[in-house]
């Protein structure tokens, strides 16, 4: 039995779905179920946002979900099964963006792992956020460089470095 | 070689498209991709902030790739500009 569930969803075929999540990391070993769910807001940065496109490099998403789930079982300890679901396409004020659940037998652990997935899927994952505003307006999200993370993990310090994104 | 370049986030917008193909010497670099990929963007993209392929990563579909790596066999990779998920 798989303990990580992974996966990118396109939003025109589906939405995120929590109550999925928390079945797969359901387990009669665990009293700690812990949830985070990302939704679209309506507002950032004192602008008025009416909807945000997610950018995905899939493939190479999904593969870092999955390195997110074997290093919560590293760092955090086992059992734990941990669910990462990101959507991707045009999404509106309101649709759930990350949907992560995790289980383990006592709920410390629980936090921790949820804790852990969201930080590092929005500081490692190659998704990209555009958000749309009500002037008609787009500008993409500032955003954590992934080299440079690489480049300071090579000399023993691992932090992610933001970087602004340039607007449109 | 030709070399298939994804492009993804501000880079889809640069005005080149969704990918991009370059030439380049067989065994080439990441390092010698990034400075060939600069120059095409500074004729081809003006708009884009300059420094900003700096702060970029070159990813295969299995993993983020390193300067000092070759360029995958085959020969198709992708460009993520600082990251905004989640």
């Amino acid at each position: 039995m798989s303990m990580i569930h992974a996966t990118a969803v396109d939003i025109a075929q589906a939405p995120l779905d929590p109550a999925a999540a928390l079945e797969f990391v359901s387990d009669p070993r665990f009293g700690g179920i812990t949830t985070f769910i990302g939704r679209v807001r309506d507002h950032n940065h004192g602008r008025i946002v009416t909807g945000v496109s997610y950018d995905i490099f899939r493939p190479l998403a999904v593969k870092t979900f999955e390195a997110i789930g074997n290093r919560a079982r590293e760092q955090i300890g086992e059992p734990l099964k941990l669910y990462i679901a990101h959507a991707y396409g045009r999404l509106a004020i309101g649709d759930l963006a990350v949907v992560i659940a995790a289980g383990t037998p006592h709920r410390d652990e629980a936090f921790r792992a949820c804790r852990l997935a969201i930080e590092a899927v929005k500081h490692e994952a190659p998704i990209w956020k555009q958000e749309h505003y009500i002037d008609g307006d787009s500008a993409w999200s500032e955003g954590c460089s992934l080299c440079e993370q690489h480049r300071q993990a090579e000399s023993g310090a691992r932090t992610a470095v933001p970087v602004a994104s340039p607007g449109t | 070689m030709k070399v298939h370049i994804e492009l993804f986030g501000t880079l889809r917008e640069a005005g080149t498209g969704d990918a991009i193909e370059l030439e380049l010497p067989a065994r080439a670099s990441v390092a010698m991709l990034r400075n060939t990929l600069a120059e095409h963007l500074a004729e081809h993209a003006p708009a884009l902030p300059h420094g900003l392929l700096q702060h970029c990563a070159f990813a295969s579909e299995d993993a983020i790739l390193q300067d000092s790596d070759a360029v995958p066999h085959d020969r198709r990779l992708a460009v993520l500009p600082p990251v905004s998920g989640g």
